[in-house]
């Protein structure tokens, strides 16, 4: 039994051409899903703060990323006396906290 | 600028955070949607925080146009840390121990690595019990 030229061609390079095309479609996949929080694992990425609008930032009112050292409202920028002197938001703030 | 929009040909800064395009949507529908259901204004930040980590949480949370009225969900990933801050009026209508039941089903989602999941189903549920405005 014996096969030509043109019959393995004929064979073998569709198989080929479907593992390249799979081949590229699981590398675009995966390069295009990017980085992946992983707990434990270092994770490096900006910063980012959202808001459904950002007029609700004080300042500016423009940044998505976040700005921790950012403009403050002018009586936190003035609060130099004691702890007393806070604005009522600061003290009477509530929520909660939790880790994993 | 909400999180989901992009403005020009340069590559927005919030593409280079945390999340995928389809979940910025996700995020900025859910913001939206707790925003317009309870008349509070929510915010999330995903970043480190300095220690203590409550004091820059809730540093953060006065840097808000209306921190009375404004609940932020800060969370650090590297450091594994959650927190939520909500001003004097909102607390009113999110009790700390609704908070800390939103927080607990973050932190599980957090756990597995789903950090967008979490944020929106936090976001959810601390809108549900906020309620209607």
């Amino acid at each position: 039994m014996s096969f030509s030229l043109s019959e393995v061609l004929t064979l073998v390079l569709p198989a080929l051409a479907v593992v390249l095309v799979v081949t590229m479609l699981v590398y675009l996949g995966s390069s295009r899903r990017g980085k992946r929080y992983r707990p434990g694992r270092p994770f490096e990425f900006t910063p980012v703060w959202f808001l459904s609008a950002p007029e609700q930032l004080a300042g500016d009112g423009g940044p998505v990323a976040a700005l921790p050292q950012g403009p403050r409202r002018a009586e936190l920028a003035s609060a130099e006396g004691p702890v007393l002197a806070q604005p009522e938001s600061i003290q009477q703030t509530g929520g909660a906290s939790d880790r994993w | 600028m909400t999180a989901g929009e992009v403005t020009g040909a340069r590559r927005p800064e919030v593409l280079d955070g945390p999340f995928n395009t389809r979940q910025l949507l996700r995020l900025d529908e859910a913001l939206r949607t707790a925003d317009s259901s309870t008349g509070l204004t929510f915010s999330v930040y995903v970043g480190e925080l300095d220690e203590p980590v409550r004091g820059h949480a809730e540093k953060l949370h006065g840097q808000l146009f209306d921190p009375a009225r404004s609940v932020l969900i800060a969370v650090s990933p590297n450091q594994r840390m959650l927190e939520i801050v909500t001003g004097a009026e909102a607390r009113k209508r999110l009790p700390d121990r609704d908070c800390k039941l939103a927080a607990l089903s973050m932190a599980a989602a957090f756990g597995v690595g789903d950090l967008a999941g979490g944020v929106v189903s936090g976001l959810a549920q601390l809108a549900d019990h906020a309620g209607k405005r």
